[in-house]
């Protein structure tokens, strides 16, 4: 579903790519971990993949087409959805009128349908009362679950996330790792997620390792 | 949830910054709104003021030197009989420049004395070197002054209604009417109400003048009563000027038929009221053509007209530039605190950027807030203007009005003086001078009247000036954070 072709990225000169001639694939209904060492070029492999910003060179292509000519902001609205480790919520909001949000700017098929925002909410475990509350009051755990439930809100077939366990306890690590099996293989869409954590790569279908400016298939 | 839902909730959620951003917005409104207040009130006095405060043509005889002459004479010889200098203007000239474009109407007039016969005229009893050389109130006879200089100065004009005393109100008719262009032919006369009170003199009533050589007499019929302001009785009346309540009223004609039948068809001198103004210059180019110079005079009474459009411009343009310097510090502030609010809000920009929200609704989210602020401040600003509208249009008054009231004393020497033609004539003499003073104080009610209200056009062209400044803001401010891509405004 995501092809990615001889792939490079750089900041400032080209001497210091972080990475070069990627060649990936990512197929839906399966979950991908991507790990490596701290400035390996994680965050900024996923922000390229997640149609943030712009490869220096090579090319991304979603269901055959490339991102840039889908246009990189329809490609982010239709597309892909992202988790991050901030969990990048609306901070003036309500957890339901975050996902509300983000039903009508992604023109989801569910858009405007309060009730299915309040399920999917329920569902990952936020109460009547907290669903109303401005998100700033609720805890890591729960505003990362809030982060996830917009995503399952949306249609984007491809799901991004940025060390989404990473402000979480054991617990609530091993809640996320579920919720993102359960997005690629219920839902089939495809999940990449970044991490820190062996645990969390172990428990997705596939893992590679960014190192040395090339990724390497672990599992 | 479309960005207008957004909008709202944003400025509820954030209630401290919402209340801040109104305050901020409510006074750079506010100063605006003063600006936009005194120079609308300023646009609207200097067009009141060129509608009242008119201005004339005078045409006369062209008798300069021979004015100049006779001014000597009066003050120390009585060798120059002021009707002798003369030479009057033809009625036939008069309609020739009454044909031009702007001349709206015109007021002969035509001025001459006469001795009271049925009735008393007032004495002025306080100066006695006055009535010396006046040569007394109604003793015939005597010394060659009093033969050409009778007790009651008859003021012969077309009609009353044109004649600048009356036009500016500073003269009222308070019983009858006054003279009117039908009256040419007649002895219909109005005199003052201090005669008619010592004399006990009502409308209706004739009197007997009798002219100061030789010995016809006139019977003259009363048809108004008018009233002389108080004050010109001792103040405004010069050496050698009667009480003024002995200015009789008559039409033009009247006043040639005493002095004799060789001004048939004449008068001393002729005002033509120009419609606008600002055409002044060139009536009196055309009007020039039309006559011979050198034998008449056609000068302009423009001055007042000249001297208020000078002082109103100059609140015009400090308007003007209250309102630029209000609308460019009000933009940079307003500028300045949206993109901080904007830079603070980063993240969100981010947030809204990562779901795929387009930066045209990302700005549209903050025009939204930020027009909502503005609707507010612009009620707040409305409530407010009033009071800093007065307080600011008062005090340019007060600066305005004393320097204009000395430029209109500079620049009115007494013989521009509207009615002032047959200049010499003790009559004559204090109606120009009190149509000086008359012309001073209209100019002076005119910059009183610097009125300020704040009207809905007032709100909608301030709305409009706030739109601009925030449309203005939002885009430098968003501009810059926009331009980023995503990823740099998320993560870096
Ligand atoms: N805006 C930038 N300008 C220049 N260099 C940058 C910029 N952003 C990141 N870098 C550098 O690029 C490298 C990769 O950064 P990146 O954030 O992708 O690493 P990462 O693998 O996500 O690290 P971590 O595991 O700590 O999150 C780092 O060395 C970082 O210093
Ligand atoms: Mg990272």
């Amino acid at each position: 579903m995501l092809t990615i072709k001889n792939l490079g990225y750089w900041y400032d000169r080209q001497e210091n790519s972080l990475f070069e001639n990627v060649n990936l694939e990512f197929e839906q209904g399966q979950s991908y971990a991507i790990v490596g060492q701290s400035g390996s070029g994680k965050t900024t492999f996923l922000s390229l993949i997640a149609g943030l910003d712009k490869p220096r060179a090579g090319e991304i292509s979603f269901n055959g087409k490339g991102i840039n000519s889908i246009g990189l902001t329809k490609y982010r609205q239709y597309n892909v959805s992202i988790v991050f480790q901030s969990y990048n919520l609306l901070t003036y909001m309500s957890p339901l009128n975050n996902l509300l949000t983000a039903m009508a700017v992604t023109q989801s098929s569910h858009k405007g349908d309060k009730k299915y925002a309040q399920e999917m909410l329920r569902k990952l475990g936020l109460t009547d009362e907290q669903m109303t509350k401005n998100v700033q009051r609720l805890s890591g755990g729960q505003q990362q679950r809030v982060a996830i439930a917009r995503t399952m809100c949306c249609d984007a077939k491809l799901v991004v996330a940025d060390e989404p366990t990473g402000n979480l306890d054991e617990e609530n690590t091993q809640d996320v790792i579920q919720l993102f099996q359960k997005i690629a293989h219920e839902q089939n869409r495809c999940v990449i997620i970044v991490t820190h954590e062996p645990d969390v790569a172990a428990a997705c279908d596939h893992s590679y390792r960014l190192a040395h400016h090339v990724f390497t298939a672990e599992k | 949830m479309n960005f207008f839902k957004r909008a709202w909730l944003n400025l509820v959620a954030k209630k401290g910054r919402t209340v801040l951003l109104i305050l901020v917005t409510s006074a750079i409104m506010l100063f605006v709104l003063a600006g936009l207040l005194i120079r609308n009130a300023a646009d609207a006095a200097t067009s009141n003021a060129k509608k009242s405060i008119g201005a004339t043509l005078t045409l006369s005889a062209n008798r300069e030197a021979a004015f100049k002459k006779m001014r000597q004479g009066t003050a120390s010889s009585t060798k120059t009989k002021p009707s002798l200098s003369m030479t009057p203007v033809k009625l036939a000239d008069v309609k020739k420049i009454a044909k031009l474009n702007n001349v709206a109407s015109y007021n002969l007039t035509s001025t001459t004395s006469v001795n009271a016969k049925s009735f008393d005229a007032i004495s002025t009893s306080s100066t006695s070197s006055q009535s010396v050389m006046q040569g007394g109130g109604d003793a015939p006879g005597g010394d060659k002054m009093t033969s050409s200089q009778g007790d009651i100065a008859v003021s012969g004009v077309s009609a009353t209604s044109l004649t600048s005393n009356f036009t500016d109100n500073n003269y009222k008719i308070t019983k009858g009417r006054g003279i009117k262009a039908s009256d040419a032919n007649t002895n219909n006369i109005i005199i003052e109400t201090e005669l008619a009170k010592q004399e006990s003199l009502k409308v209706g009533d004739t009197v007997t003048v009798k002219a100061t050589s030789g010995s016809k007499t006139y019977k003259l019929t009363i048809v108004g009563i008018y009233k002389a302001p108080s004050t010109s009785t001792s103040s405004q009346m010069g050496p050698g000027a009667t009480d003024p309540s002995n200015t009789i009223y008559s039409s033009y004609t009247l006043a040639n038929t005493i002095k004799g039948t060789k001004y048939a068809n004449t008068a001393d001198s002729v005002t033509f009221t120009v419609s606008d103004p600002a055409k002044v210059s060139s009536v009196k180019k055309a009007g020039k053509k039309l006559i011979n110079t050198s034998k008449y005079s056609l000068s302009a009474n423009d001055a007042s007209y000249q001297s208020v459009k000078a002082s109103m411009n100059n609140v015009k343009s400090f308007a003007d530039k209250i309102v630029w310097l209000v609308a460019i510090a009000g933009t940079i502030i307003l500028a300045l605190i949206v993109i901080l609010m904007i830079r603070e809000r980063r993240y969100e920009i981010g947030v809204l950027l990562s779901m795929g929200e387009s930066r045209m609704k990302i700005i549209g989210q903050f025009f939204v807030e930020m027009f909502i602020v503005l609707v507010i401040a612009v009620g707040v600003a409305g409530i407010g203007g009033k009071f800093v509208g007065n307080k600011l249009g008062e005090q340019l008054v007060a600066q305005e009005t004393s320097s204009t009231a000395s430029n209109v004393n500079s620049q009115r020497p007494g013989s521009t003086g509207g009615q002032a033609g047959p200049g010499g004539s003790a009559p004559s003499g204090q109606a120009g001078r009190s149509g000086g003073a008359s012309f001073m104080g209209s100019s002076k009610t005119d910059k009183t009247e610097l009125d300020v209200q704040v009207t809905p056009t007032n709100l909608a062209e301030l709305g409009g000036f706030g739109l601009a400044i925030i449309f203005i803001s939002i885009t430098l401010a968003s501009g810059g954070i926009l331009r980023l891509s995503p990823r740099k405004v998320l993560i870096d």
